[in-house]
């Protein structure tokens, strides 16, 4: 049980490593532009990560402490959320999918109800008037809202 | 070359209205993300990059505005080490020796001001290092070929690996990643394009700003969710105007921390950290008699953080003059240099003067707002850190969307972005630091061009590394800097311990 982690991340560095090394070798030209070519990096980098792998693998540290089970069950509402944002943002618009996305967030960080319906509107429309309108910045208005008002 | 004509020249560029204003707030943007745990200077810049593209910004103006942040960030630090306990980076370590410990005595006003004066005092004095050495240095390294470069790069990657991370195997894990992360897109030299799996969006390479938010904004915020408790309280501040005086006694303290700041941080890859610990346990066996270092001696606050201005500044000028930078902060000040069409390097000075002279008069500007506001507005910038995390930490978030999207309005780069915020929470939790990542991703690049371009210029003849005798010189110094923290085990370690969270390469 102890030092799992740090044996799963070099196995995993270790196969990243192979997998894209594997890739590096179609990186071929027909004629001979340099001496060295496109794959020598590449293969070189692969090779340093492969190795850095390996002895972390060999020789592993202690466990780092991981969150408990609420802690990890946070971190994946809010990874979801930020997919959910991604997804959402052309069709629902950046002041709408970030005001959802700033109250979604701020419940995750232990707000109140109240607290996180006054982080999503404050955080967006902070953010909107400060570089949608001020800077100019082309921030998306949303299909479903343009649809609306035409 | 007549310096002092440059530098009014630079003065005229830094007080023009527009980049006034942009160090005043570059100056107090980087006071509140140094002082706010967990956001820091590199997140901060790396948000703003973006948004300096987009608004078509100056190259001078842009750098003006990232520089003031990365400096101002140091102040920022100081303040919530000595009132918390809670260093941001670990090259704020040795101020909460005395810093907090003074706190806890009831002088808090006292340890802030004399941090106030005492980064003035480091971030002035080297900026006159900057002056002087900068020229210097480009006249010597304007005779460097592409083998010179890449030994210098090489050396750079070898003093951050072989200083900045507590194993090395895990600072290889993370070059290589960045290495290959640098490798996607088409191939300069023969355009084959590596790693882009059929997406064209990736033709034109992974965007070092996307990974940049994704490995340190976006992963900040996952680590910050792991708990759900508040941080500890803050105390009052006190009157900080009134404190000036007593920091007199500190002022060979500050002198002393500031050149051994500058000098260290001059170096690749030994940056803010080494800097601070050294002028700190320098300054103990100099000048603690009565074994008052660590019981809120002023001293002791004074010294490492005139050394960690002092080496902030000292840093940016292997960037400016060598296109070499040493730390995860100036590698993404690299990244946005390049991305301004500016190329550091010894003929900087010359193509792009307002650059230069610009940064270097308007540091000075900076400092001096710093000081201005940090002494009577200190209990202000202090109340920021009483906001609740939930107000905090969506703002976070929502911020590094916004940059994100800036780059170039793809969702793509959102979905990329997380990924790297999941894999930036995973390698820190692993102890794997994250500054080699960016440094390789940056330098990379240019690394391997500078290599293709040498062996291609000696037909393949890997002697043209090592025939001019800077080129070995660089090649020893790359060695040497790789095994010494191997052979010297106590010095790399010890002064790191404090990396765990992948929070100190941002010095």
């Amino acid at each position: 049980m102890t030092a799992r982690s740090d044996r799963i991340a070099g196995v995993a560095a270790l196969l990243i490593a192979l997998a894209l090394a594997v890739e590096a070798r179609t990186f071929t030209v027909e004629f001979l532009t340099d001496p060295l070519g496109p794959s020598a990096l590449p293969l070189f980098a692969a090779a340093l990560l492969a190795g850095g792998g390996l002895l972390m693998a060999l020789k592993p540290e202690a466990e780092p402490g991981w969150p408990d089970a609420a802690g990890r069950a946070r971190a994946v509402v809010a990874g979801l959320s930020f997919l959910a944002y991604a997804w959402l943002l052309s069709p629902l618009g950046f002041v709408l999918a970030t005001a959802l996305e700033g109250a979604v967030l701020a419940r995750v960080f232990g707000g109140k109800i109240l607290h996180c319906v006054t982080a999503g509107t404050v955080i967006s429309a902070a953010l909107y008037g400060l570089f949608g309108w001020a800077l100019g910045l082309p921030l998306p208005v949303g299909s479903l809202i343009a649809g609306l008002v035409s | 070359m007549d310096a002092v004509g440059s530098l009014l020249d630079g003065f005229r560029v830094a007080l023009l209205p527009l980049n006034l204003g942009l160090a005043f707030g570059g100056v107090v943007v980087g006071t509140v993300v140094g002082m706010l745990p967990g956001i820091g200077p590199i997140n901060a810049i790396a948000v703003l990059i973006p948004i300096t593209f987009a608004v078509r910004m100056s190259p001078e103006s842009a750098l003006i505005l990232l520089a003031g942040i990365y400096y101002g960030s140091q102040y920022g630090n100081s303040i919530s080490t000595i009132l918390l306990n809670v260093p941001g980076t670990a090259s704020s370590v040795p101020t909460a020796f005395d810093g907090y410990a003074m706190t806890r005595a009831g002088r808090a006003s006292v340890a802030l001001a004399t941090a106030a004066i005492a980064s003035f005092v480091g971030g002035t004095l080297s900026i006159f290092g900057l002056i002087l050495l900068a020229p210097l240095l480009a006249r010597w390294a304007i005779r460097f070929g592409p083998a010179e470069y890449f030994a210098l790069m090489v050396f750079a990657f070898a003093a951050l690996s072989g200083l900045a991370g507590k194993a090395p195997r895990k600072a290889a894990v993370s070059t290589g990643l960045g290495l290959l992360l640098g490798t996607v897109g088409l191939d300069p030299f023969s355009s084959v394009a590596r790693y882009t799996f059929g997406q064209i969006k990736l033709l034109d390479g992974m965007d070092f700003v996307v990974v940049t938010i994704g490995l340190f904004a976006v992963s900040e915020v996952f680590h910050m969710l792991e708990s759900a408790s508040a941080g500890p309280p803050v105390t009052g501040v006190g009157r900080v105007m009134h404190s000036v005086r007593e920091t007199v006694v500190a002022r060979w303290s500050m002198i002393r921390g500031s050149a051994i700041g500058f000098l260290i941080g001059v170096l690749p890859g030994a940056g803010g950290t080494i800097a601070s610990f050294l002028a700190y346990t320098s300054e103990q066996r100099l000048v603690d008699r009565q074994g008052r270092f660590g019981k809120g001696d002023i001293r002791g606050v004074a010294a490492p953080e005139a050394a960690n201005n002092a080496a902030a500044t000292g840093a940016m000028i292997p960037l400016l003059t060598l296109g070499i930078p040493g730390s995860g902060t100036t590698a993404v000040l690299l990244g946005a240099l390049l991305g301004l069409n500016v190329k550091p390097g010894p003929l900087l000075m010359d193509r792009n003067p307002e650059v230069f002279w610009g940064l270097a008069a308007s540091m000075y500007i900076g400092n001096l707002l710093l000081l201005i506001l940090n002494l009577p507005l200190v209990g202000v910038f202090a109340a920021i850190l009483r906001l609740p995390r939930w107000s905090l930490f969506p703002g976070v978030a929502a911020l590094s969307f916004v940059a994100v999207y800036a780059v170039n309005s793809s969702v793509l780069d959102l979905i990329l972005m997380t990924g790297f915020g999941l894999l930036g929470y995973a390698m820190r939790k692993l102890g794997i630091p994250l500054a080699p990542l960016i440094l390789g991703l940056v330098l990379g690049p240019l690394a391997e061009t500078n290599l293709r371009r040498s062996l291609a210029l000696s037909g393949g003849d890997w002697g043209v590394l090592f025939s001019s005798p800077v080129a070995i010189a660089l090649w020893i110094l790359a060695a040497g800097s790789a095994i010494l923290p191997a052979v010297l085990g106590w010095s790399g370690r010890r002064v790191v311990a404090g990396d765990g969270e992948g929070q100190g390469l941002t010095s």
